[in-house]
């Protein structure tokens, strides 16, 4: 008999970068990067899964933002100029190695993952979103949804009209995508601010997901800790995030990622090679950048060596086996104390699958077939399907909670980037007054003007601007990209008001800033 | 008279709540929630938004404005222990304050007067306690240590003087998460204090040698808040355990090789036995990483009618001292 679960949850998301006023554009390689590296393989992933009948259940979200970039047409063919130029570098590698079978080896494994990224995004017509939601209608995989622009929720507790738009817009770019309505829903960074999961209820939402102490401070003592999920008093359903299982793949010393035999991610060959030879696939400045083709593995030392796939993927085997291992006992000994079946909940960002961990698909793959035939102690299981066999659970207040850096909002809130909070600010109440003084706009140009304000607030309103300010580093794009939706929001507000909107100019940034085209600014409320 | 009941309720369990915190403070350590446990996660996430150098070519954008011109106060939770206020004080308030108080407004000392409002509904005149932290003229925004988690806060930003203060902004109320489990349990829910210790640390993941006994609570949050991975933040760039080097300097040599040649734009040449593409003047180049060792490498041309071919085959070898 079964003793209990798992949910893995791969939680999707980059910010929304798309500027078709330049060529080229760097910041648009997050994007580029995360299809071939992480998104593609996951689909592929999924697909042979089904293919061989192998039973598994995953959750992923993919954000808003991530969703209208997969959908976009400039980004579209913006990817396949880019995965054609890495195909063109992997020929060019494959005849510079002649002389280093080993690394020649490697090139031509670039080179077959590259062919196979390139296949599968014209198979499914370069829109990769229709390809999770084909995966989605199997009942195998349960998208969730996710806010808006990825704002930080807790953060808007003053401007509750800001967090609810967030919310609400989120859960309608999924309708829009999926056809239906869903279940269960990501909060950005799992950012949790009591009470609001009432605008959760509010849009039909059954489930979310919080950090560990969430639950565990949460009020009163949740009886059953973090392996039970608990209802807010709106009734929506909040599971916990398991540590032990978190600590396996991010610590820094027992961490997974970190074996040796993985591939080294910060080695890579638009550093490493010559500059004339590899100018023209970096950034046409001649800024060097990753290519994406990297040739080491970790190692231990400074002194890196050739990546070895075989023996990477001996270890991903290996990992898998010990993660189940160590869930079939935690999940055994939970169920001898709960005398119920608990459920462990392991989130993990999708990104950090196949970019930074070149291996985590391969992982993750060993992981779900030796979960499916070499135990009996638990079950894969999403959320929703864990409440359909448990629907009776203890009511309790989470507490304020995130899972970035020190569990609260010190991430998004401090020295670094504690100015952008009264831009924010002020513009959401301007939003508000905005759709207070336009209920019900029929006017062409004056509702595009009004849905242009809301889209600028909310790209503005990005976690992503605020993270990266506090990272420090090459700090520039997201500064840039604060007060550009707000100094853009800020004239839309001066223009709407005296009546006096630039058409020409609205045109021009609506074209820049097209995500969420259908969005309706009425949804500020 | 239920009612009654429940208030009492409510205050006996502000009574112990209050006496914990007093406990706490007595801890002299910080309890900062995982704190550097995770630098890995943050680390990945940041290779999500990677970026090389300082790109040159935005245009300028334009600075936001300093002000709204609009007197306000906001307060943000950043932690169970710290709270974040942000202000304008328009020219105009300042004005009238300096008028009504006249030479009293020189001596008056800028101040945060930060209010416990916890389960009060708070008028000005009712707060559990209050503490004041004094500001320079410079300042708009401060971050305030409450000292005390699982509270209600509330601010004013006021001038005080020996015998009086004067409020200019009063802020929001925010409240703070606690920083370690609820005291409170509903009886439905039972749960017994060693089987929730348990829980708790394992779901911090401390295994299953939790500590149990009266004492678990500070034990599991002793362990719990020491770093997980000393150091950790010193592999900022690294996902592998940084090995320090006792200096900077650095130097790396590599060797490639370019083989180039021309021939008739139309005649075909191998090299080492592979084709190579010509280029329609007839030139080829080709570059090879150049390993230790001796490399021979014939380069045959073949013309187009294939009566005539010619080989050339340099040799050449490299080594490294």
């Amino acid at each position: 008999m079964y003793k209990g679960y798992l949910c893995l949850i791969l939680h999707g998301h980059l910010p929304f970068v798309r500027h078709p006023e330049f060529d080229y554009f760097l910041e648009e390689n997050w994007l580029y990067e995360a299809i071939t590296e992480t998104y593609i393989p996951l689909i592929l992933m999924m697909e042979r899964l089904l293919d061989e009948k192998i039973e598994f259940k995953l959750t992923m979200s993919l954000t808003p933002p991530l969703i209208c970039m997969l959908k976009d047409q400039l980004l579209q063919n913006r990817y396949l100029r880019h995965i054609n130029k890495l195909i063109e570098l992997c020929h060019r590698e494959i005849e510079r190695t002649r002389w280093q079978p080993h690394f020649q080896k490697l090139a031509l494994m670039y080179l077959d993952r590259f062919l196979l990224a390139k296949d599968t995004f014209i198979r499914f017509n370069n829109d990769l979103v229709s390809a999770f939601a084909k995966i989605q209608d199997t009942g195998s995989l349960e998208i969730i949804a996710s806010c808006a622009t990825h704002g930080y929720l807790p953060l808007m507790e003053i401007t509750t009209t800001s967090a609810r738009a967030q919310v609400k817009v989120g859960v309608s770019v999924y309708e829009e995508t999926f056809g239906k309505k869903p279940k269960g829903f990501w909060l950005p960074e799992c950012g949790y601010q009591p009470g609001q999961d009432y605008i959760l209820k509010e849009c039909g939402i059954k489930y979310f997901f919080t950090e560990i102490h969430g639950i565990l401070h949460g009020n009163p003592r949740p009886k059953y800790g973090i392996y039970a999920p608990v209802y807010c008093k709106s009734g929506v359903a909040c599971f916990g995030r398991d540590w032990e299982s978190a600590k396996q793949v991010w610590s820094s010393i027992e961490g997974y990622p970190g074996d040796y035999w993985y591939r080294e991610f910060y080695r890579d060959i638009g550093y490493d090679l010559d500059f004339d030879y590899i100018k023209p696939y970096i950034h046409p400045d001649g800024i060097r950048i990753n290519t994406g083709i990297k040739y080491y593995r970790i190692t231990g030392s400074e002194d890196k060596q050739v990546y070895e796939p075989e023996r990477a993927r001996e270890r991903a085997a290996e990992h898998a086996g010990n993660f189940m291992f160590n869930r079939e006992r935690q999940i055994e000994y939970l169920y001898d104390v709960l005398k119920r079946k608990p459920i462990v909940v392991a989130p993990y960002d999708a990104e950090l699958f196949g970019h930074w961990w070149f291996e985590g698909v391969m992982w993750l793959d060993f992981l779900i077939r030796k979960i499916r035939y070499d135990q009996k102690i638990f079950k894969l299981i999403t959320a929703s399907e864990y409440l359909q066999e448990y629907p009776r659970n203890q009511v309790i207040t989470p507490s304020l909670s995130s899972w970035g850096w020190k569990g609260y909002n010190e991430m998004w809130l401090q020295g670094a980037n504690d100015w952008i909070y009264p831009h924010l600010h002020k513009a959401s109440e301007r939003m508000a007054e905005l759709v207070k003084l336009y209920p019900n706009e029929n006017d062409g140009i004056r509702k595009r003007a009004l849905n242009q304000a809301l889209r600028e607030l909310l790209l503005a309103q990005s976690s992503d601007w605020a993270f990266i300010l506090a990272t420090g580093t090459h700090t520039s794009y997201a500064i840039r990209r604060i007060k550009e939706h707000i100094l853009r929001f800020t004239t839309l507000y001066e223009q709407i008001k005296s009546n006096s909107i630039d058409v020409e100019w609205l045109e021009d940034i609506e074209s820049k800033d097209n995500i969420f085209a259908n969005i309706d600014y009425r949804l500020y409320q | 008279m239920k009612r009654l009941v429940l208030k009492l309720k409510e205050k006996i369990k502000n009574l112990k709540l209050k006496k914990l915190i007093k406990k706490r403070k007595l801890k002299s350590k910080k309890l900062l929630f995982k704190e550097e446990q995770f630098p890995q996660q943050i680390k990945m996430e940041e290779t999500k938004y990677y970026t090389p150098s300082v790109p040159t070519y935005y245009p300028k954008v334009e600075e936001l404005p300093l002000g709204y011109g609009e007197d306000r106060l906001v307060l943000q939770t950043r932690d169970p222990w710290w709270i974040h206020a942000y202000w304008e004080i328009t020219p105009k308030t300042y004005e009238k304050l300096k008028t009504e108080l006249k030479e009293d407004f020189l001596k008056a000392k800028k101040v945060l007067r930060v209010y416990d409002v916890t389960n009060i509904i708070f008028d000005g005149t009712n707060a559990n306690s209050f503490f004041d932290i004094e500001i320079n003229d410079y300042a708009n925004n401060w971050y305030i240590d409450t000292k005390g988690a699982g509270r209600s806060w509330c601010v004013d930003l006021g001038l005080r003087l020996p015998n009086r203060f004067i409020t200019i902004l009063r802020s929001n109320v925010v409240s703070t998460p606690l920083d370690g489990p609820s005291w409170i349990t509903d009886e439905e829910w039972m749960v017994p204090e060693e089987i929730f210790a348990r829980l708790y640390g394992m779901g911090l993941g401390l295994g299953l040698s939790s500590p149990v006994g009266k004492e678990w609570h500070k034990e599991i949050k002793e362990r719990l808040f020491q770093p997980l991975a000393s150091g950790a933040v010193a592999s900022w760039v690294s996902p592998v355990k940084k090995i320090e080097k006792e200096r900077k300097f650095w130097l790396v040599v590599n060797t490639e090789l370019i083989v180039y040649g021309a021939t008739e734009p139309d005649a075909t040449v191998y090299v080492q036995g592979r084709q190579v593409p010509l280029r329609p003047d007839g030139t080829f180049s080709l570059r090879f990483a150049l390993p230790d060792g001796v490399q021979v490498i014939p380069v045959k041309g073949i013309s187009k009618d294939k009566l005539e071919e010619r080989t050339i085959t340099p040799v050449v070898s490299k080594e490294t001292r």
